[in-house]
């Protein structure tokens, strides 16, 4: 964690943009833009500041913003719902739809929907994200006025960002799910079960979808990055208040604490994530419980 | 279906490179007598809102985004490697901190280190190259890792010890020729992945500066008018597809070809 805090703080300091400068324009008095240098500390030296920002992290602070000049905190509060809330939706739209496509590409192999499936999942990996939802928001929204176009509200607001959001993870677990159980459908026990003269279905349920689960989830966990990548792109097109927004105005204009706050917490959030899936391998994998307990 | 990748993948980056003989008008040039018209035999891809040729800004879109990918794939691969055969060849505690460094970067979102790389360095071509061979080269690094780490006690990697090789000597007469396969098909796998976040990054107005047509910023420029003037979004979104799914699916036939376990 310590390493992440002084490799963005670095990162973000060396950025030759003057947070002063661009606060007050460039024709500022240069006494105006000398008293807003000292309020910010930024004349300081950079390892001083370093220590400055640890300490207010130990508080639990990431700062105020040059800008709004509200807590970083407190911002982050009210837009990490709605990011999360996003990721959820679609995170419910890519798993199951993205492990059915799987398996039922995987079952019918060779056949025309195993290869219209495939194909369209190769073209949903190919697709910029913020592409795909401008054209699903001219689409539904704009032709067929189903759907609000942009902005936040109740649930009708939440079906478009969290549908783009969705697609490329979709194609991916589909992919995933797909080459998992085609890897498993040749192994050893599966044909000892086929052979004792268990049912298709059977041994379909439970020696292959069981053992497919631990690979699957894995890509689901791994692939939160790519949802607060997406988050990025979705939230600025669809005008969603989340943190992928709030870091990407930080970022334009250089306002700090907005940039290490969110870093902090996208890091933050994807290593407790991992952890969750390193948990969910103890319950589903008892290999992994094995080998920890001789440790 | 190899032969039909392998005819498209030439054809778009033959389109790209021949994009001045064959486009019909000059991509910056400003034509107020013809704003956003729509596919015409004139304009096939019709016009957008300066009236510029969208067809000939899409053929010089390509030649900015296949040679950024290219190009950021190319620094990936050389950093990539570098990293990998010094890790994997010093082992022990050396290897130990560097990949640390590599898992950390690979933890990173990396579309937002992309971007705050961007945003160091003021926007355009080169720095989008920056940004994405900066994340780019920890997936190569590993791969290489564990490719040495495989081939360091196999016995000619041995023999050439013990004949008195100094270490440099190993690694770059013997070991490195072992990886350039791997990071080759690797870099196959990566590179539609790279037009991708070309293009996100140009969407984001971090890219090529205008007037410059990129794919990213021709779909962000053109967003407000998308519904009396889709054409203008649907092309250059189409062609970064269209792109990007040629390389993946050359990525693919080479996975499958070389075994190799790439994960993404």
């Amino acid at each position: 964690m310590l390493g992440i805090t002084a490799l963005t703080f670095t990162l973000t300091k060396a950025l030759p943009g003057d947070p002063a400068l661009s606060l007050v324009g460039e024709r500022a008095r240069p006494e105006v833009i000398e008293s807003i240098r000292k309020e910010l500390n930024a004349d300081e030296n950079v390892l001083i500041q370093y220590v400055g920002y640890v300490k207010l992290l130990m508080k639990g602070e990431f700062g105020r913003s040059y800008y709004t000049n509200r807590k970083v905190v407190d911002d982050l509060i009210i837009k990490f719902p709605n990011t999360f809330l996003l990721a959820v939706g679609a995170m419910m739209i890519a798993v199951p739809t993205g492990i059915l496509l799987g398996f039922l590409s995987a079952l019918r192999r060779g056949t025309l929907l195993d290869r219209s499936i495939s194909c369209l999942s190769v073209v949903g990996l190919s697709m910029p994200v913020f592409w795909a939802g401008i054209l699903i928001m001219l689409m539904l929204s704009l032709k067929l006025r189903l759907l609000p176009p942009a902005g936040m509200g109740d649930f009708r607001f939440l079906i478009m960002p969290s549908l783009t959001l969705s697609l490329p993870a979709l194609a991916t677990l589909t992919r995933i799910s797909r080459t998992t159980l085609i890897d498993l459908f040749p192994m050893p026990y599966v044909r000892t079960a086929r052979a004792m003269g268990i049912g298709e279905k059977r041994v379909n349920a439970i020696h292959v979808f069981k053992n497919a689960l631990l690979p699957i989830v894995t890509v689901i966990g791994l692939d939160f990055g790519s949802y607060l990548n997406g988050a990025v792109l979705t939230e600025t097109i669809f005008g969603w208040d989340g943190i992928g927004r709030y870091a990407m105005e930080g970022i334009m204009k250089r306002d700090y604490p907005v940039i290490m706050g969110c870093i902090l917490v996208g890091t933050t959030l994807y290593v407790l994530i991992n952890l969750v899936v390193d948990i969910t391998y103890h319950y589903l994998d008892p290999r992994v419980r094995l080998h920890s307990g001789n440790d | 279906m190899t032969k039909f990748i392998g005819i498209m993948l030439l054809s778009v980056i033959l389109v790209s490179v021949l994009a001045p003989l064959l486009s019909p008008y000059d991509p910056e040039e400003i034509n107020l007598d013809e704003l956003r018209r729509p596919p015409s035999l004139r304009h096939p891809f019709g016009t957008d809102n300066k009236g510029r040729d969208v067809l000939s800004r899409v053929l010089y879109g390509g030649r900015i985004s296949l040679s950024v990918a290219g190009i950021a794939a190319t620094l990936s691969l050389g950093i990539g490697l570098l990293v990998g055969l010094a890790s994997g060849y010093a082992g022990e505690k050396i290897d130990t901190v560097i990949m640390v460094f590599v898992d950390f970067i690979l933890a990173f979102p990396s579309l937002l280190l992309a971007i705050g790389v961007s945003v160091i360095l003021p926007p355009g071509v080169y720095t989008v190259m920056i940004a994405i061979a900066s994340v780019g080269w920890a997936s190569f690094a590993r791969l290489v890792r564990g490719h040495v780490l495989s081939l360091r006690s196999m016995p000619f990697i041995e023999a050439a010890r013990a004949i008195g090789c100094s270490p440099q000597r190993i690694l770059l007469v013997h070991l490195l020729p072992q990886c350039v396969p791997l990071v080759i098909v690797m870099m196959g796998v990566r590179i539609g992945g790279y037009i991708l976040t070309e293009a996100a990054l140009s969407f984001l107005g971090l890219g090529a500066q205008p007037p410059t047509p990129t794919w990213g910023s021709m779909i962000s420029a053109n967003r407000v008018f998308v519904v009396s003037a889709p054409w203008m979004v649907i092309f250059p979104g189409l062609a970064i597809t269209a792109t990007s799914l040629c390389f993946n699916m050359l990525g693919d036939i080479l996975r499958d070809k070389y075994g190799l376990k790439i994960s993404g």
